[in-house]
């Protein structure tokens, strides 16, 4: 059996059972999704993004198309997946349910107003039904109603005043669910901030466009004969919500907690989210791609994890890499490096000369009777492409040799060897 | 996509052929490549095969561009995909065992060319500028190989086939659960397709070949196969339901399925030889409802030539092995075959594992209960090969002297390959071989320079 450690939490005066979330998704719609997940070990849920039934929501037919590379499947998933489609008396009973049966898991209600009297009657009905935390979507990033979902989020003055609106409507705590979609994520989190939010909740899906069809020539999912930029998400908008993460966390002036998302799907992702500044991960591409399940695992390793390094509760990881996460200008120049070959287990495939040659420092050679890579460390850039291709784990190290200069590339002078 | 010819997840069809991969399969399987820099496996195929170049190709979305690669190569590239013993060529040198296992790269081009058939994308063209005519006698790989060779450079060809119909070993020596005959009537079209011509029923007479070049033929490929059985010299060969793998193949692919049938079906048959043709016919018998089927060979299972799919196969089908071990004699009653006596082997020393290398072991000697005994122990050269072709150099096993570059004769408007060069081969060496005398043609009547026929003879 997993021993699974104590991974609670303090959010916003909330307190969670752990920090993996259900985000608000498709993955959220209903109470009988939404229980089978808290008995599967999610410790809270975003509900599916609640909007006024006065606005009529059909979705567009298919909503969604994967992005794959090489074989792997689903490696970002694009989707023009709009709010519940659901009446809101259906959607406030189930609320309503999952907190009576669920008291402990944290019921975080996402709604999206078309107006400032929605946003405010949304919010009030939310308070009244159960919610622990309203989360305000102002980042949805191919909403089908004009004048909604990002074109919020990237307009400073609407989220401080809707924000500002709700904050006077209802007591308990408000987070902000913020799009990428900006030059600078700080800038609407802590107009957010200004309007009362108690939290920042990033990021929603990264808008984009995907794969093109090339026999019809249309953007996928394809509607029909049309295509549109929409959210993407998954593991390749990790890295982007990792970002935006840090920065918020970095930012002085927010002073309020964080809640990570984006393309996380294992514990390594969340220990990242966590160490970014994230108190807490939402997931939904993950549970896309295999399930309610992968909490599993995602418990279990990061417990292992925890005890490993000697973290005493989860708070302490919070933040953890934040202050190794540096302006690139206050990186030490003076100390250089190689990459360092342990050629015993080296199969022979020279990738590593491939790259080297053609996109690195031309600091390998080729000895192709033993079909080995002869390291130049004279040339060596340490860019490392050749431990990137290298398919032996750890065959390729980076290693600082004390005194190194920088390599700089010379002049040409002779054509080369064909 | 319907496939024309049967195919099977049963290894125990006698007629279907294993399941083409599919894209997903090849895709991921293409995904373990590690497209080496300079990679061994395109260097190991004796017909040039460039599997690093087709699996990069593939890897990259280029799927046409994969088929190309394959096709343009060899005109085979499907028959050698199914027949060719690949763990002993391309993926014996694929670097990825270094990890795990070897890419399957016999899998990923029978996809491809049957992925071109079914996208109907056939990048075999005929070139417009070149002039001559060429008899090819036998339709067997290496005919083949160098008919299509020839064709693509705009060159009449015009193959001249003895049996029934086209593709000599391919057909009459191959079962169809390893190579379908719809397969190869699929390829051979993509081949007729070129403007090869084939005739079928064509039987070269003694000193026809010499008289093909007075026929009009600027030059002849002459590559009719060694089909004669080695025979064993053990008491007891003269019994019934003695017969070679040979004879008993060739029955299974000219319809004549019913009397093997009726010859094995709940009869043990014994089946002595260790290559694929040893394998088919053990496979085959058990297909055909035999009781107990035995190969019994001398050496290892290591030193088995036959391809290990073959051998899996084999084993599939619950075939027994009897390995080191040796036939002494075959018994009978009334002329009749009713079993076989061995005894076993080992080597004289370790490290020695030639066939010279052998030594009998006294006190093992046994004894095995059979109806049907088939001597699957290769082929040599027919005498007629000779006779039809006394104006070039024969070598004293019969075989067709070549020079230095394997296809060129002591005629110089001859040339040869396969078997009957090389003494039993391997498919793709044959298709080596056609490809390599269709190019010295196309370049001989390039240059315009016909060599004179009376300078017959000299080396």
């Amino acid at each position: 059996m997993a021993r699974i450690r104590d991974l609670s939490i303090e959010i916003c005066g909330v307190k969670f059972l752990n920090p993996f979330l259900l985000s608000s998704s498709p993955v959220s719609n209903t109470a009988e999704m939404v229980a089978r997940a808290f008995e599967a070990g999610w410790g809270g849920v975003a509900y599916k993004t609640i909007a006024h039934d006065r606005t009529k929501i059909i979705h567009p037919s298919p909503r969604m198309a994967p992005y794959n590379y090489d074989n792997k499947n689903l490696v970002a998933l694009q989707n023009v997946e709009q709010t519940t489609d659901r009446p809101m008396a259906d959607n406030w009973a189930d609320i309503r349910w999952l907190k009576k049966h669920y008291p402990k898991h944290v019921m975080i209600v996402s709604i999206m107003g078309f107006s400032l009297e929605e946003w405010v009657e949304l919010a009030k009905m939310g308070e009244d039904n159960g919610a622990d935390m309203l989360e305000l979507n102002f980042s949805c990033p191919h909403m089908t109603v004009e004048g909604s979902g990002m074109k919020v989020g990237q307009a400073m003055e609407l989220i401080e005043k809707f924000t500002s609106a709700v904050r006077k409507t209802v007591k308990i705590p408000i987070l902000a669910k913020l799009t990428s979609n900006v030059t600078d994520i700080t800038v609407p989190a802590l107009f957010a901030q200004r309007g009362g939010a108690d939290g920042i909740t990033a990021i929603n899906t990264v808008r984009a466009l995907t794969e093109v069809g090339l026999d019809d020539f249309v953007p996928r999912p394809n509607v029909h004969g049309k295509g549109a930029m929409s959210g993407m998400s998954g593991p390749a908008i990790k890295p982007i919500g990792l970002k935006c993460v840090t920065e918020l966390a970095q930012c002085r002036e927010l002073k309020i907690p964080i809640i990570g998302c984006g393309g996380a799907e294992t514990w390594v992702d969340i220990a990242e989210y966590l160490m970014c500044g994230a108190s807490a991960v939402q997931v939904t591409t993950g549970i896309i791609h295999y399930g309610q399940r992968i909490v599993e695992d995602m418990a279990e390793g990061l417990s292992d994890w925890m005890d490993d390094k000697k973290f005493k509760n989860l708070a302490q990881v919070v933040g953890k890499s934040l202050k190794y996460t540096v302006p690139t200008d206050a990186f030490d120049l003076s100390r250089q490096g190689r990459a360092d070959f342990d050629l015993d287990k080296c199969i022979g495939c020279g990738q590593c000369y491939i790259v080297c040659q053609d996109a690195g420092g031309q600091g390998l050679g080729w000895d192709s009777e033993k079909r080995r890579p002869v390291p130049d460390n004279d040339h060596c850039l340490s860019c490392m492409i050749c431990g990137m291709v290298c398919p032996v784990e750890g065959l390729v190290t980076y290693r600082h040799v004390p005194g190194k200069k920088e390599i700089v590339p010379p002049v040409m002078k002779a054509r080369p060897r064909a | 996509m319907k496939t024309a010819w049967r195919e099977s997840d049963c290894l125990n069809n006698p007629t279907d052929m294993e399941k083409c991969w599919s894209l997903t399969q090849v895709m991921s399987e293409a995904s373990r490549c590690l497209l080496c820099h300079d990679a061994p496996c395109s260097k190991a195929c004796p017909a040039g095969t460039d599997p690093a170049t087709f699996i990069r190709k593939l890897r990259l979305r280029n799927v046409k561009g994969a088929i190309r690669t394959v096709r343009e190569n060899n005109a085979l590239a499907g028959v050698c995909a199914v027949v060719c013993p690949t763990e002993q060529l391309c993926q014996k040198a694929c670097v990825a065992a270094g990890i795990d296992r070897p890419i399957d790269i016999g899998r990923i081009q029978r996809f491809l060319v049957e992925h071109g058939w079914q996208i109907k994308f056939n990048p075999l063209e005929k070139a417009a500028n070149g002039s001559g005519r060429v008899a090819v006698v036998g339709s067997g790989p290496a005919g083949l190989a160098c008919a299509a060779e020839v064709a693509r450079n705009g060159i009449t060809a015009e193959i001249f086939e003895g049996m029934e119909k086209p593709g000599g070993v391919l057909r009459y020596g191959v079962p169809s659960f390893r190579l379908h005959p719809e397969f190869l009537d699929r390829e051979l079209a993509d081949i007729k397709a070129l403007g090869v011509k084939i005739t079928c029923n064509k039987k070269i007479p003694a000193g026809g070949i010499e008289k093909l070049l007075d026929k009009g033929y600027d030059a002849v490929f002459y590559a009719p196969g060694t089909w004669r059985p080695v025979t064993v010299d053990i008491p007891g060969m003269d019994l019934k339901n003695v017969l070679t793998a040979r004879d008993f193949l060739a029955a299974m692919r000219s319809g004549d399925q019913k009397r093997i049938a009726a010859l094995v079906k709940g009869k043990n048959v014994a089946v002595y030889g260790g290559g694929s043709v040893a394998m088919d016919a053990a496979t085959t018998a058990k297909a055909m409802g035999a009781n107990k089927v035995y190969v019994v060979y001398r050496r290892s299972l290591r030193e088995m030539p036959a391809a290990r799919h073959d051998v899996d196969m084999a084993l599939a089908n619950n075939v027994s092995f009897r390995i080191m071990s040796m036939v002494t004699a075959l018994v009978g009653e009334k002329g009749k075959l009713t079993g076989l006596e061995g005894i076993e082997t080992d080597w004289k020393k370790p490290g020695d594992t030639s066939a010279a290398g052998l030594v009998t072991v006294p006190g093992t000697e046994f004894r095995l209960k059979i109806d049907v005994f088939v001597s699957a122990l290769g082929y040599q050269a027919e005498p007629e090969a000779k006779a039809a072709c006394p104006g070039i150099k024969f070598t004293s096993k019969g075989l067709v002297e070549t020079r230095r570059d394997g296809c060129s004769t002591s005629h110089p408007c001859i040339f040869t390959g396969g078997d009957i060069a090389r003494g039993p081969a391997l498919v793709v060496e044959a298709v080596a071989d056609g490809k390599a005398a269709g190019q010295h043609i196309v370049k001989m009547l390039a240059a315009g320079s016909k060599p004179v026929a009376a300078k017959k003879g000299g080396r």
